[in-house]
């Protein structure tokens, strides 16, 4: 059985099975208008990286689905199914109270050198009692503020292009999680870096 | 109603006319001339807004002429009031406050960015689309939602014009740049591995830039293929990303450097992926022109009363994601 899912914007999400258990497949395919070198060091660095991470990560207690089997020649990563809602997709009253659960994990990343990298509301899932941290194909293992206040602003831009109606509320409720686990100083020094990256970007209110 | 649009951000000044019926525009004229600095070199601001000053006469009784409209005829004057370069952008603000007052017409800033976004989709007739706004003072992929256009992925350095600009001045030629790079790139198929900057939706253009100048030795042809399917293949993986997150059906890109054809076609493949309508702004429209301008006055004025002549400033820093929009 082979069920495409999602076609996702750098890998197709597909549904099978392992060991007759329900399982998701990942394949990084061969995107056909990129340069071929830069398309296969692209693919496989990231289905490493990402296996790896996503099994690194649950050490600390970050709820990630189990990798079962990786194929670093054909970028495939066979891993758990994960049933549930992504978070995208939840009402946005819900949303905001998550955030403070998503802000959480964050911070126990962060805390032990890891950056997402792609920290958008659909790449968390709601399950029944826990919320599951998904796609780890752009994370790394850093110590740096810009690295960790990256992974602030991405979220923040989310909200803010995504989730309008509750980008306040939302937004706090993160930086409630997220300082609740790396300690107000760190908070405070990640956020105003985030603002110093805000300011870098085009037409940013410098004058 | 017939408006009067000006175009003086950076190295274009431009006046054009377009006529707008109903929900209709029809471009009557669009004049432009453009600064050109001495080979290797950049915009030089004072030099631009001399050149701007110079030939603003010129281009508006020629764009008066070929439009076949008289001063009267005008219903609204607009001029870009941001972003941009402030000694080029007073230019075009002088000429439209002079004409606002001089002859009792209404006067509209408008943004610069907003401008190529409002003609690409007038042009190609794409409803919803999400936008790739590509140009020497932007890189940013955005969406419309909620009154505002929001942006879900932009550079969070220099932009793609700056990066083809600077790695053209480099090697010796005038600016803009792209052009020249697009021709070198074609006569290559070697690729040179290049930094791949990607975080999250966003794209970020330093390193790459100062790689490309390393590998210059190795020939400029080399050098440019690999920038161009580097840099291109972020933008596109930019892209992918935004299309899945926001599952959009249409695909706008506008800008300068919207021109480039690789650029085209690797967007148009991902287009193809995500079965989404793919639309590109028609080359002559696609860099600066007076057209953007006066297409979102003709929308503004379809709303809203023109500007107090004490509000028409400019403004150098004006992020399109800051403007409330009301049609």
């Amino acid at each position: 059985m082979l069920k495409l899912i999602k076609k996702g914007a750098e890998a197709d999400i597909y549904l099978t099975t392992w060991n007759n258990k329900k399982t998701i497949l990942k394949i990084r395919k061969r995107k056909e208008y990129r340069n071929k070198i830069l398309d296969n060091r692209i693919r496989t660095l990231r289905t490493i990286r990402e296996a790896t991470i996503i099994s690194d990560v649950k050490t600390f207690g970050v709820n990630t689905p189990i990798v079962y089997f990786v194929d670093q020649n054909k970028s495939e990563i066979y891993m758990q199914f994960v049933s549930g809602k992504l978070v995208k997709d939840l009402p946005e009253k819900m949303i905001t109270k998550i955030c403070k659960k998503i802000g959480r994990m964050v911070g126990i990343l962060h805390k032990n050198g890891v950056m997402h990298g792609d920290l958008t509301t659909s790449n968390f899932i709601l399950a029944s009692d826990k919320l599951v941290m998904l796609d780890f194909g752009l994370a790394q293992r850093t110590e740096k503020t810009e690295d960790h206040a990256i992974d602030l602003r991405l979220f923040k831009e989310v909200l803010n292009s995504a989730h309008v109606g509750i980008v306040n509320q939302a937004w706090s409720s993160f930086l409630q999680g997220y300082g609740a686990v790396v300690g107000n100083s760190t908070k405070d020094r990640v956020v105003l870096h985030v603002q110093v990256i805000e300011k870098r970007g085009r037409y940013a209110n410098v004058v | 109603m017939i408006c009067l649009g000006i175009e003086s951000t950076a190295h274009t000044f431009s006046c054009a006319i377009i006529e707008k019926r109903g929900k209709n525009g029809k471009i009557l004229s669009d004049v432009r001339k453009i600064y050109r600095p001495p080979e290797g070199e950049g915009i030089h601001p004072r030099e631009a807004s001399r050149h701007h000053a110079e030939h603003s006469p010129q281009v508006l009784s020629e764009c008066l002429e070929k439009a076949d409209v008289k001063i009267t005829d005008l219903d609204l004057v607009s001029y870009a009031a941001g972003p941009g370069l402030g000694p080029c952008l007073r230019i075009g603000a002088v000429v439209a406050r002079s004409l606002s007052s001089y002859y009792g017409v209404p006067v509209y800033p408008v943004n610069h960015a907003l401008g190529h976004i409002e003609l690409g989709k007038m042009l190609t007739g794409a409803k919803d689309p999400l936008v790739l706004l590509v140009s020497g003072g932007h890189t940013m992929i955005l969406a419309f939602l909620g009154k505002r256009w929001r942006v879900f992925g932009e550079t969070l350095d220099i932009t793609l014009g700056q990066l083809l600009d600077q790695i053209g001045r480099h090697a010796g030629f005038a600016s803009p740049c792209g052009n020249k790079i697009e021709e070198l790139a074609s006569k290559s198929s070697n690729y040179e591995p290049l930094p791949y900057v990607v975080k999250g939706n966003d794209v970020s253009f330093s390193g790459l830039l100062s790689a490309t100048k390393r590998i210059i030795p190795k020939g400029l042809e080399i050098a440019c293929f690999s920038l161009q399917e580097t840099a291109f293949s972020m933008i596109g993986e930019a892209v992918e990303r935004a299309l899945s997150f926001t599952g959009k059906k249409e695909f706008l890109v506008v800008g300068g450097v919207a021109a480039n054809k690789r650029l085209s076609e690797i967007l148009q493949s991902i287009c193809d992926r995500h079965d989404c309508k793919f639309f590109v702004s028609p080359k002559e429209y696609s860099g600066d022109c007076g057209s953007q301008i006066s297409w979102v006055g003709l929308l503004e004025a379809s709303k809203k009363a023109g500007s107090k002549l004490e509000d028409t400033f400019v403004r150098q820093s004006w992020r399109l994601d800051t403007v409330e929009i009301s049609y």
